[in-house]
């Protein structure tokens, strides 16, 4: 349960309201790379934290995100033209550089220096690990870059892909660190997705629903460990990553390789599903990267020429009683994504969490919550929230056997840690 | 027209979910295992709530035995098997650096009645790891649910998730 004004805390990220300045302490997704894949190509609107904004790449290369709307009279500038070193409005002319500031006014004198005075708000935009990055802060806050492992290896052991969803931001992440949903909602896929059948953890998943957790706060935000029964005493461990405000991993199983996930706000009641697999220590197979375009593991397919799934309200998410009654899916929504966005979607665009029963497995999600509720205010005071540093950010997820009397903190710890020529730990 | 779904989850429709209390409050009993995690405890007491006791175990040197294994606020003992066999969730409170081996008998009890026991551990930062995986040790394994926080207002912030 939480109250009215904690959740209004927490789901609302617009300009000016806490939340907001929450996540406009950190470098977040912001588009996909290939979505401005060539100099001087078309601009590409942006909606995040609830600021219409316009990504474009100019002909040097440079990235930029700024406010959508011309000064001069508010024409969008999706319109505009890529050109020189700039974007133009195809209204009147006037011309934007990557920085917003306009360069241009051609019914004013050069020498007037008038458009020295006009300047769109805008946000740095950085490429890193096939994403494009915006911090949308305070400039002399300005984080280091993010080093989320993920983002750092070559691009042939990485894939990245986003998804719309229609919900509150808040509702998506609680999912991503609610473990004990999988033996439920996605039992029917830990046998049939390529992505995630024939790890031997598998088995401990089905064979013990009802798993044992510890939870444990990490510096950048938290570590959830879910325990089940594996042989001669010992303990199948999964442990979940959480970093501030919207980041995790979800633990390895087998060879496979890792999943995660960041929630994005675009406004109060949609939100970017980031998605990402990558393996440390090789590249990513044909056969895998194929079953990610293919709508397999975390990934959905696509709306044509849009990142909207093809499974969406609008069609019910195509859902197939038959399948749910035979036991081929939990819900009767296939795939791991539309499976976990359907039953979010269907709380509404933001859960009225004052209304909720939780129970004691739910800790991750109360600690989660506490954690950024606690960093919000903390931030009245200044202070810098947890997962800022990039060294936060330098975790994995992990799938262990422990004997039963070691703590994953303990008996997991330098699988937790991002360690260089060492693949994550998995079962 | 609009499908079931896309019509079902806007904001509008959302006006429209049964406004009336979905659930009774649960019995929670909330047991301080070491010094510490007493005086959170007796702060908490303070506050309202819906269903939520608070007790401590005995203290050295009584009999221990089930009938007075636990204390409430006020010093008066109270019986382990009534007090758990009342409850539909115990949580336990203890501190870094101290004992938490009563936990054992609280879960002994959570079995015969097939209560689940929770265990929030504050984590004080200046204890060293040893001593924190040593009070873990009790706790870890009898807990379905075990939080180590660093700070003991989590206590607070679960009980009010959980409507104690």
């Amino acid at each position: 349960m939480l109250r009215r004004e904690q959740n209004d805390l927490l789901t609302q990220t617009g300009p000016g309201t806490p939340g907001g300045a929450l996540f406009r302490s950190y470098w977040i997704p912001a588009l996909l790379a290939e979505e401005l894949p060539e100099n001087e190509c078309p601009p590409v609107r942006v909606k995040l934290l609830s600021e219409r904004l316009l990504a474009f790449r100019d002909t040097q290369g440079r990235n930029g995100l700024i406010d959508e709307f011309c000064a001069h009279r508010g024409v969008s500038l999706w319109f505009g033209r890529n050109e020189e070193s700039g974007l133009r409005c195809p209204y009147h002319g006037w011309k934007y550089d990557v920085t917003g500031q306009c360069v241009e006014v051609p019914s004013e004198p050069a020498e007037s220096g008038y458009c020295k005075r006009i300047k769109l708000k805008s946000y740095p935009l950085i490429e890193r690990g096939g994403v494009l990055w915006t911090y949308m802060g305070a400039p002399e806050k300005q984080p280091p870059l993010p080093e989320f492992e993920f983002a750092l290896v070559r691009s042939e052991q990485r894939y990245v892909a986003k998804r719309l969803q229609e919900s509150n931001w808040l509702q998506a992440l609680e999912g991503g660190i609610d473990s004990s949903h999988v033996s439920w909602l996605h039992r029917g896929e830990l046998n049939s997705d390529p992505l995630f059948k024939g790890a031997k953890g598998n088995r401990y998943n089905l064979n013990d629903a009802r798993p044992v957790f510890e939870v444990v706060e990490s510096p950048g935000g938290l570590y959830i460990g879910a325990r089940r029964n594996a042989e001669g005493g010992h303990y199948y461990w999964r442990i979940t990553p959480w970093v501030m405000p919207s980041f995790t991993m979800i633990p390895p199983r087998g060879g496979h390789p890792v999943h995660g996930h960041f929630w994005i706000p675009i406004d109060d009641h949609n939100c970017w599903t980031w998605s990402f697999d990558y393996h440390s220590q090789r590249a990513l197979t044909e056969a895998e990267v194929q079953a990610m375009r293919d709508g397999k593991g975390i990934y959905v397919k696509f709306e044509p020429g849009t990142y909207r799934p093809l499974a969406n309200k609008d069609n019910d998410y195509l859902i197939d009683r038959v399948a749910q009654k035979a036991g081929t899916t939990f819900s009767g929504v296939a795939g791991i994504a539309m499976q976990d966005a359907s039953l979010q979607e269907s709380m509404g665009p933001i859960v009225d969490r004052a209304k909720e029963n939780l129970v004691s497995t739910d800790n991750g999600i109360i600690m989660a919550r506490h954690r950024m509720l606690k960093a919000i205010k903390a931030m009245e005071q200044g202070a810098t929230p947890p997962g800022v540093d990039p060294a936060h950010q330098r975790v994995r997820s992990a799938a262990v056997i422990l004997p039963p009397d070691q703590p994953f903190s303990d008996g997991a710890k330098e699988a937790l840690a991002v360690r260089a020529g060492i693949a994550h730990a998995t079962v | 027209m609009l499908s079931e779904c896309a019509r079902a989850a806007t904001a509008e429709e959302a006006r429209f979910r049964v406004d009336y209390p979905n659930s009774a409050p649960r019995r929670i009993k909330i047991i301080a295992l070491d010094g510490p995690a007493e005086r959170v405890v007796r702060e908490l007491a303070q506050k309202n709530w819906n269903c939520a006791t608070f007790m401590t175990t005995a203290a050295e040197g009584t009999s221990r035995s089930v009938r007075d294994w636990l204390s409430n606020l006020a010093g008066d003992a109270m019986n382990l098997l009534d007090q758990i066999g009342a409850a539909d969730l115990v949580v336990t409170v203890s501190t870094t650096g101290e004992k938490a081996d009563d936990a054992t008998v609280i879960a002994d009890a959570c079995g015969i009645h097939n209560v689940m026991m929770t265990s929030l551990l504050i984590n004080r930062a200046s204890v060293p790891e040893p001593l924190l995986l040593e009070t873990m040790r009790p706790l870890r394994a009898h807990a379905s649910m075990l939080v180590v926080a660093k700070g003991e207002e989590y206590v607070e912030a679960m009980l009010t998730a959980l409507r104690a």
